[in-house]
């Protein structure tokens, strides 16, 4: 475990040397700003409002670092051929691949943190209390960030960057479609988009901002169990990328 | 008795061409084996398969076919990996990154826990002293050569995998590589260098395998490589002066006999050697004697 853990503190230092981790930084410090402006337009419920305009900031930022975070992480390894030596003598390759995944999800997991407790900070300061469920919400999303960590990597042992991002941002889209939405796209053949649907990933079980926003209470073990689901997802992307890794010959 | 450090045995490799209709053989059933602290020099001309060799020895790519082995065990184990340094060809490395800190990176993963000192030490060995804390953004190609060197040492292993180790360093810095591979010999380190510095494999190395279009056409010891089979050069005394006779092997006897019958006495009779270069060009395009 000390390769990999090595191998990923030094990802986390190279991401944060980085400039595009900066970037994406300012775009939700920036998106937290303007909900923090939604009280200086005199809507009612505004904290409702404040809520679920920062869950929904989140989940996108969370979507965003994924991408700005994993895309460019591997091939750039290989267009640079710093991959090589690391291959090559200490690490395995599944080890390079959990490596560079936990620095990129020790990323996520801070910028996640940082936006959580800005959004709480902009809820007290406009006179609204912050609800119990807010944390563990956020944490169902952070789960769901390392989820769309996963698909990065998985996506770019046999993709370019370019057509990385459209296809992770595809399927963040289409997992949150209801079997009725799917078999909308294609009503020819009901049965294959069912299968597909069962088949893809849901991760509508992450997004509980609204419930939380109109103050329904959400039982523990729906937390318990959707985090459940969203870790044996990611787990199951790590071990698809990795089978992908395994087989591509290292030129 | 333990195995070979490096053995390879039919290796085979073959890349698919676009669409995947055809396909073209980089590496086409070469065998050759490394003896135990020997420098063993890979030649060839450009894509002639000799990094697409290294990378398959490494585990970086997979063989279409044959075997590689090191130690008797597959490329890709734990237990032959930490007995191995690999100097890959033009080294790139992470440039927000000091020399320092990848040493102490690679030298975590590979639990070897060294103190600060002691990569300096090594860093200093390969000529980086002074730069250890620099960030490899504003290092030289040939800088960056030697970060590789310190990586790959810094282990202690019993086998130096190089691919062109010397390539874009100023003739000083080639030498002091070269010293440094001679040292590790020296402590019994067995080193398989890929170079296309011909001087330098004659300089360093003890046998050469010469690939052409991914086929090996000669293997040996240098020595036997660069003796001609079929010319001799006799050296012999006429009246106090020496002469010398460069002469085919057929005439040999014929002319020793002409020359005693003169009067003239044999001081050595030994077979021709050619340069390196003359071995290469001859065994990869046909020039030469």
């Amino acid at each position: 475990m000390k390769p990999v853990i090595t191998f990923a503190l030094m990802t986390l230092r190279n991401l944060l040397r980085r400039r595009t981790i900066w970037g994406i930084s300012i775009v939700i410090l920036i998106a937290l700003f303007g909900i923090g402006q939604i009280p200086s337009y005199g809507i009612s419920n505004e904290g409702r409002f404040i809520l679920d305009f920062g869950l929904f900031g989140l989940e996108i930022g969370a979507l965003l670092l994924a991408i700005g975070l994993a895309s460019n992480i591997y091939p750039r390894d290989r267009e640079k051929k710093t991959l090589m030596p690391v291959i090559a003598v200490p690490l395995s390759r599944g080890q390079y691949l959990m490596g560079r995944f936990l620095g990129a999800a020790i990323v996520e997991a801070a910028a996640m943190l940082v936006g959580c407790v800005g959004l709480m900070i902009i809820l007290v300061m406009n006179g609204h209390n912050v609800p119990v469920d807010m944390l563990p919400a956020t944490g169902l999303l952070l789960v769901e960030g390392w989820f769309l960590l996963a698909v990065v990597f998985f996506f770019s042992f046999w993709t370019s960057p370019p057509l990385n991002a459209p296809l992770t941002v595809l399927l963040f889209i289409v997992s949150q479609m209801s079997v009725a939405g799917f078999i909308k796209l294609f009503p020819q053949a009901p049965g294959l988009m069912r299968t597909l649907r069962l088949i893809l990933p849901h991760m509508d079980v992450f997004h509980i901002k609204d419930p939380i926003a109109h103050g329904i209470d959400i039982p523990g073990m729906y937390f318990f169990l959707a985090m459940l689901y969203g870790l044996a997802y990611m787990a199951f992307m790590l071990s698809l990328a990795l089978v992908v890794f395994r087989n591509r010959d290292l030129k | 008795m333990e195995d070979y450090p490096l053995q390879v045995k039919e290796l085979q490799k073959s890349f698919k061409k676009k669409l995947g209709l055809s396909s073209f053989k980089a590496v086409d059933s070469i065998s050759f084996h490394l003896f135990p602290g020997e420098i063993l020099g890979f030649l060839g001309p450009n894509g002639a398969g000799k990094t697409t060799t290294i990378n398959c020895v490494l585990g970086l790519l997979k063989p279409s076919g044959g075997k590689v082995s090191l130690w008797g065990s597959q490329p890709a184990a734990p237990k032959v990996r930490r007995r191995i340094g690999y100097v890959p060809e033009n080294p790139d490395y992470d440039e927000l990154f000091t020399p320092f800190e990848f040493m102490m990176m690679f030298s975590s993963m590979r639990r070897l826990n060294m103190s600060r000192n002691r990569i300096y030490a090594i860093l200093d060995r390969v000529g980086l002293s002074k730069w250890e804390e620099v960030r490899i953004r504003n290092f030289s190609k040939g800088m960056k050569q030697r970060v590789s060197l310190a990586i790959a040492l810094q282990s202690e292993p019993e086998l130096l995998i190089m691919d062109e180790p010397t390539g874009g360093l100023d003739p000083a810095a080639r030498k002091e590589i070269r010293d440094i591979i001679l040292e590790e010999n020296r402590r019994g380190v067995s080193v398989f260098l890929s170079s296309h510095l011909l001087s330098e494999v004659e300089t360093i190395c003890d046998r050469a395998v010469i690939l052409s279009k991914g086929k090996k056409v000669i293997e040996g010891k240098l020595d036997e490589l660069m003796r001609t089979e079929d010319h001799y050069r006799i050296e012999y005394m006429v009246s106090d002066e020496q002469e010398e006779l460069e002469i085919h092997a057929a005439l040999l006897q014929n002319t020793i006999d002409d020359l005693r019958g003169r009067g003239y006495s044999i001081i050595r009779v030994n077979p021709l050697y050619r340069s390196l270069e003359e071995v290469f060009l001859s065994a990869t395009t046909g020039v030469g004697r």
